[in-house]
């Protein structure tokens, strides 16, 4: 229940921040996906489960909220959660860097993944180059926030599964 | 075993959440802005939205500085656009007061050319130049002897303030296209001019840059500070007359020179036209008269 309340208020917190403050920040013409790191993120601490819910609450709440095409955004981050989660198993690294790669690996496939979804379903406003230079600068911008939004979320998933066994 | 177990668990999850995902798009892509799934969007909307607002106002100003960061080049070069434009509006504002300055000017010329009579030609003229030698007080003016300009022909200004002719000075030297003005304060320059309320006479010569001198004024007339000089302009048919028409203001009384021993009376007094700003000046070509 706790751990339930803790996703619910990190996605509402990444929706908020990103409507807000990242809406207003435009680099390049490409803002931060914050709804996509905090996906990664919890994907490698939580698992593919976790990763799957989270990603599948927060893209529906952003379609919804965002008047953008409803679902694709759900569809993305859950299957970009799942994916992540699994991969994070098979990686044995003890870098502190890895999460930066990850994050950054995972918004850029996640991000074009987005772009096809919207492509095939003929409303994707702009050009495949656009495309890709977007998921390049987005993947940029969310490998540089994640050293600020993982030690945070980490925390607060330690707390939430103290009394749970660790594996 | 367990492990499968879950394993199995999180493929199911992720297949409904794939599945309800997919529903969404398809429901979303048929019905458009107008179905369930838009109203519900709203609703949402309507939710977060005073959410939205407060976090704003704490970020707002953050988002403000990071926009601000990233758009500093192009804030610097609309910047220096901007400070450009400013310099060429004061520009274009001191152009515009100096015009109307000389717009004032002007109209005052021409008030004074009518006030001079009809009878009277003038010209107006533009000083180009200053005298170039310390021991000369000329001015060249833009008006020759094509435009009927003549040597000993008389000078007066205007001014921004007023519409009285204040004497200049008289041509001493002419060319087709330009003319040499003696200023009155040339100390080789001399003046007949009048106490307005005596109505005595006297000589005014040029000192140069200081106050003209009145010599040739009789000892008992009583002389005030402040006092105005006309030309006297007198006329001896047939003999001599002098260059000035008459009535046009040289300057004011500033001070009477103490010399009780002499038989005439000395004044000095300050011109009237500031020499140092002259601009339009107005050329009288015939007197009326004759």
């Amino acid at each position: 229940m706790r751990r339930s309340l803790s996703l619910a208020a990190i996605i509402v917190t990444a929706l908020l921040l990103q409507t807000t403050i990242f809406a207003d920040v435009k680099l390049l013409g490409a803002r931060p996906e914050l709804m996509y790191l905090v996906t990664i993120v919890i994907a490698i601490l939580e698992g593919p489960d976790s990763g799957a819910i989270v990603g599948f609450a927060g893209g529906m709440s952003q379609d919804f909220l965002l008047d953008a095409p409803k679902g694709i955004t759900a569809l993305t981050l859950t299957l970009l959660g799942y994916t992540m989660g699994q991969l994070r198993q098979y990686i044995v690294s003890p870098s502190p860097v890895l999460p930066v790669f990850l994050v950054g690996g995972g918004t850029f496939v996640g991000v074009l993944f987005y772009g096809l979804v919207s492509f095939l379903l003929g409303q994707l406003d702009t050009g495949t180059l656009n495309l890709f230079r977007m998921a390049t600068l987005s993947a940029a911008y969310n490998a540089i926030l994640t050293p600020l939004v993982y030690p945070v979320l980490r925390r607060a998933f330690a707390g939430s599964r103290s009394r749970k066994l660790r594996w | 075993m367990a492990l499968r177990k879950r394993t199995r668990s999180t493929r199911l999850l992720v297949v409904i959440l794939v599945s309800v995902s997919l529903l969404t798009i398809t429901v979303d892509y048929r019905q458009g802005d107008s179905g369930p799934l838009a109203s519900v969007g709203s609703a949402a909307l309507a939710i977060i939205s005073p959410l939205q607002e407060a976090v704003s106002k704490v970020t707002h100003p953050i988002g403000n500085f990071f926009s601000t960061l990233t758009r500093l080049p192009s804030i610097r070069a609309e910047n220096e656009r901007l400070r450009n434009q400013v310099a060429d509006l004061q520009a274009q504002i001191a152009i515009v007061a100096s015009n109307e300055d000389r717009i004032k000017e002007l109209e005052n010329l021409l008030q004074i050319q009518a006030s001079l009579g009809k009878n009277v030609r003038t010209t107006g003229a533009l000083v180009i130049a200053n005298g170039v030698s310390n021991f000369e007080w000329t001015v060249s003016i833009n008006k020759g002897s094509s435009d009927g300009v003549k040597i000993d022909m008389p000078v007066v200004v205007g001014g921004v303030d007023t519409t009285t002719a204040r004497l200049v000075g008289h041509v001493v030297k002419v060319s087709p296209d330009y003319s040499i003005v003696q200023l009155i304060i040339d100390p080789d320059s001399a003046v007949a001019g009048r106490l307005e309320q005596s109505r005595q006479t006297g000589i005014l010569t040029g000192q140069g840059g200081s106050d003209l001198r009145m010599g040739l004024v009789d000892a008992s007339t009583p002389v005030a500070p402040g006092e105005l000089v006309t030309t006297a302009g007198y006329r001896i048919p047939g003999v001599a007359s002098s260059l000035y028409p008459p009535g046009i203001v040289i300057g004011t009384v500033s001070r009477e020179l103490d010399n009780p021993a002499a038989l005439e009376k000395f004044v000095t007094v300050r011109p009237a036209v500031d020499f140092a700003s002259l601009d339009y000046v107005l050329v009288v070509l015939s007197s009326g008269s004759g």
